[in-house]
């Protein structure tokens, strides 16, 4: 051995002696995050666990002392705009995703970066709304993401150094991805988006060791396929139905739950006559093989650009005197749904916003869609607007008080549909949306009876959100409105306990986090990333 | 750079979401792209004029990409100015509009875009197909109007003509250049039946501009203030008041917010402001093009 080797050894014996002092880094594995809702110090997965609940046991931050919530750090991220990302928190460190691509880590106690990356991007990539990332899935000393350019990577955890890059689609097509993976098993799965660029959805399943390829499921069924006659001609070919939200899982059942977006041309269907399935639907995936296991489609033949891409809650409870296992949605096009998860069995659906584009959703599941809400040349009032009443930002399930938890909004547009030719990597809309004349939108945060559908109690915003819902055990819950409020609730009441101003518009789910016996809340606006606390004093 | 990073977010909000993000690209990014659009003749011709086919592909790409500005109908909206009104500031050849929609117009809103040549001269077809060949002939006296601007008519009270006059209303010095004869008229006659826009949130991707709308603040105590809603959130009001004064509110210290669906201006109409007057005061804001002196 030399010289050099031996300092090296020597080097090595020093840094694993700092170290002793401070938790041991362990690894992430597919058990810790199956069991992710009792390990409330940590934040493993997008939805905070399987369930999709984002809900935390600490109770540190309560109804009594939020108002003491202070500012801890702030992480710039070097790039502005919609902020999306959920981070992760693991062991002391955030892992999150950036605009354009950009992705870091940081030290979850002082908001100082341990490691920054950003993916040198094509010129042309076609993102519908906006060059943004909602964040990272990770497994063992990998993270992974998704990117603009519709690859997927891995990268490892101390670095950030990329271990493997596979390409899942051509962007010059107009296939992106946005979406946070979700980690089951040994495997990633992604969903793209490019529903506004006629691309043909698909959801995907990669290996985590090496980045191959394990399954494909593509949303919009090809030729021989059962779905297939439920597109006019060649329209399936730039059917859209994109996949670009994070979807749920239930281990017990093996099920991927993952939802799916609006056909293309969104809002002209003169051409794509039809059901048009699998858009606006939610889909059961046999977690190993893709396999399609069931469907519910919420708004067959869309013409409001409702995609169904919001996170569905996973719910255990008893059904009319049943014990059952529920799929809870909050649907986009303005109704809560209520499923079986096991069969996709419909079993309700109420409205939790104003609702003008269908009477209601009769027994079979299937919307009865009033008369005279098909856009048209001169525009047509519709609402919920193409916004939705909810979009893709995450409600919270809480136990405790037993309530669902959503970001909705109040807006109608005005919906004009004309005929669109096709050219690949363009546009593909038929359309073009805005908001009611005279009107003025708004927003609120809903407490709703995830059963019945009843609304418990509203906190109204100024303008419709874009920032999702995090429940604590503390009774507090969080979330954030467009004119950059990040806002604690009381859980029962909806009355506000706390307030702080960031400056941007929030378009995130806030995350909580325990680091020293001390309660962190977590939430990005702008380019920053910004770490709530109560003070010491408070926390003991 | 791409839409998220434009700072502006009323078309962000619309461009975004149709997928005309291309539209927004930023300038770094579309250097290399307008290269080719550089080469076009300074006195090029459409090669699609009069196409009726080019003029409704003009028209659906107009409406999907450059509405959320202009207006669905190219009559202006809140932040692009009217392109019915046969006036171009910016040059009116075919070449003129060309260049502008290609690599927008430097120091205003008007964003560089990236479009095929032919996609472009189908949106110059359509413009041809919705503006009027001659603006249309003012009879009025700028002078007498510019007289009843500031005096009778006491428009000046509320708008600003380069930094003279009341600080309430929407500032006038461009409106010449930026709006219709037309739309004048509605907003002299009728001023309530479409709120001109205020401020909208850079940081805000999908935000809804503000308007100007009759705000009312009612304290704790019965006081009430009226005004135009500078900026408003779930817990505070930035009032510009009657009074031209600034009232700062947190909203737990109000009573209520009261809003209107209707401007603060009043109405002029015929019985006020007879036909000659009005063509008088339309002679003058017509005249008022920002420029200096």
């Amino acid at each position: 051995m030399n010289t050099e080797a031996i300092v090296r050894l020597a080097r090595c014996a020093v840094a694993i002696l700092a170290t002793a002092s401070l938790p041991v880094h362990s690894q992430v594995t597919y058990e810790r995050i199956r069991n992710a809702a009792h390990e409330p110090a940590n934040w493993l997965t997008y939805s905070g666990d399987y369930k999709s609940w984002r809900y935390s046991l600490l109770d540190q931050i309560n109804r009594t002392n939020a108002s003491g919530l202070a500012a801890q750090w702030v992480f710039q991220s070097a790039s502005l705009g919609q902020f999306e990302t959920t981070p992760l928190e693991i062991d002391g460190i955030l892992y999150g995703t950036g605009q354009d691509n950009r992705a870091f880590a940081i030290d979850a106690r002082t908001g100082r970066a341990i490691w920054r990356y950003q993916r040198h991007l094509p010129d042309k990539v076609e993102p519908c709304c906006g060059m943004v990332n909602r964040g990272f899935a990770a497994l063992g000393d990998r993270l992974f993401m998704a990117t603009l350019d519709a690859h997927v990577i891995a990268l490892d955890r101390k670095t950030g150094n990329v271990i493997w890059d596979v390409e899942a689609a051509d962007y010059r097509q107009a296939y992106v991805f946005t979406v946070a993976p979700l980690l089951v098993k040994d495997k990633i799965i992604v969903g793209v988006a490019g529903g506004e660029y006629g691309v043909r959805g698909f959801i995907d399943a990669y290996d985590t060791a090496t980045g191959k390829r394990v399954w494909r499921f593509y949303t919009v069924p090809g030729p021989g396929e059962p779905g297939h006659e439920t597109w006019a001609g060649d329209s399936w070919k730039t059917g859209g139905a994109p996949a670009w939200i994070t979807g749920s899982f239930d281990p017990e059942l093996n099920l991927i739950y993952w939802p799916t977006g609006n056909p293309a041309p969104s809002d002209y269907g003169r051409e794509r006559r039809g059901d048009n399935l699998y858009s606006n639907s939610m889909l059961a995936l046999d977690a190993d093989t893709g396999k399609l296991k069931w469907y519910f489609q919420y708004t067959p033949h869309d013409l409001h650009d409702y995609d169904a891409t919001q996170v569905p809650v996973l719910l255990d409870a008893v059904w009319q005197g049943q014990q059952r296992k529920l799929l809870l949605h909050a649907n986009r096009n303005g109704f809560l749904y209520v499923l079986d998860r096991g069969t996709g069995q419909f079993l309700a659906a109420t409205p939790f916003a104003h609702v003008t584009w269908a009477k209601e959703i009769g027994g079979d599941g299937r919307p009865v869609v009033n008369p005279g809400n098909e856009p048209t040349p001169e525009g047509t009032r519709t609402c919920p607007g193409a916004l939705g009443a909810t979009n893709w930002f995450s409600p919270s399930y809480d136990p405790r008080t037993g309530l669902l938890y959503v970001a909705s909004s109040e807006e109608c547009d005005l919906f004009t549909g004309a005929p669109q030719k096709f050219h690949e990597g363009h546009d593909f809309i038929g359309s073009i949306y805005v908001p009611a004349s005279g009107e003025k939108a708004w927003g609120a945060l809903r407490a709703l009876d995830p059963l019945s559908g009843k609304k418990v109690w509203e906190f109204k915003y100024n303008s419709p959100p874009w920032g999702g819902v995090l429940s604590t055990a503390g009774d507090v819950v969080f979330a954030g409105d467009s004119e950059g409020n990040f806002i604690a609730f009381d859980a029962r009441t909806g009355r506000d306990l706390w307030h702080i101003q960031l400056g941007a518009a929030i378009y995130s789910s806030p995350i909580t986090y325990s680091l020293d016996g001390r309660q962190y809340v977590a939430i990005p606006a702008g380019g920053a990333l910004f770490a709530f606390a109560l003070p010491l004093a408070l926390a003991k | 750079m791409h839409c998220a990073s434009h700072p502006d977010s009323v078309a962000d909000r619309f461009f975004a979401l149709l997928g005309g993000c291309r539209l927004l690209l930023g300038a770094g990014t579309l250097l290399a792209l307008v290269g080719s659009t550089l080469a076009q003749p300074t006195e090029a011709r459409n090669p699609l004029a009069n196409d009726p086919a080019a003029v409704r592909e003009g028209a659906s790409l107009f409406r999907a990409n450059c509405s959320p500005c202009h207006g669905l109908n190219a009559r202006g909206g809140g932040r692009g100015p009217d392109l019915t009104s046969g006036l171009w500031s910016h040059g009116g050849s075919d070449a003129a509009i060309f260049h502008s929609i290609t690599e927008g117009v430097p120091g205003t809103e008007m964003p560089a875009n990236v479009f095929e040549d032919s996609e472009t001269w189908t949106l110059v077809a359509y413009l041809r197909s919705v503006s009027m060949k001659q603006p249309a002939p003012l009879n009025g006296d700028r002078a007498a109007g510019e007289r009843y601007f500031w005096g009778k008519g006491a428009c000046g009270q509320c708008h600003m003509v380069k930094g003279r006059g009341g600080p309430l209303g929407p500032d006038l010095t461009r409106v010449g250049a930026a709006r219709s004869v037309e739309y004048l008229v509605e907003s002299i006659r009728t001023p309530s039946k479409e709120l001109s826009q205020g401020m909208s949130d850079p940081n805000n991707h999908y935000g809804i501009p503000l308007e100007y709308e009759t705000v009312t603040a009612v304290t704790r105590g019965g006081e009430r203030v009226v005004g135009i809603a500078k900026n408003e959130d779930a817990f505070s009001l930035q009032l510009l008041g009657q009074d031209d004064e600034l009232h700062l509110f947190l909203k737990k210290d109000l009573r209520e917010v009261i809003h209107e669906r209707r401007s603060l201006m009043p109405a002029y109409p015929e019985q006020t402001l007879g036909k000659q007057g009005l063509a008088d005061l339309l002679a003058y804001l017509t005249s008022l093009r920002g420029e200096t002196e």
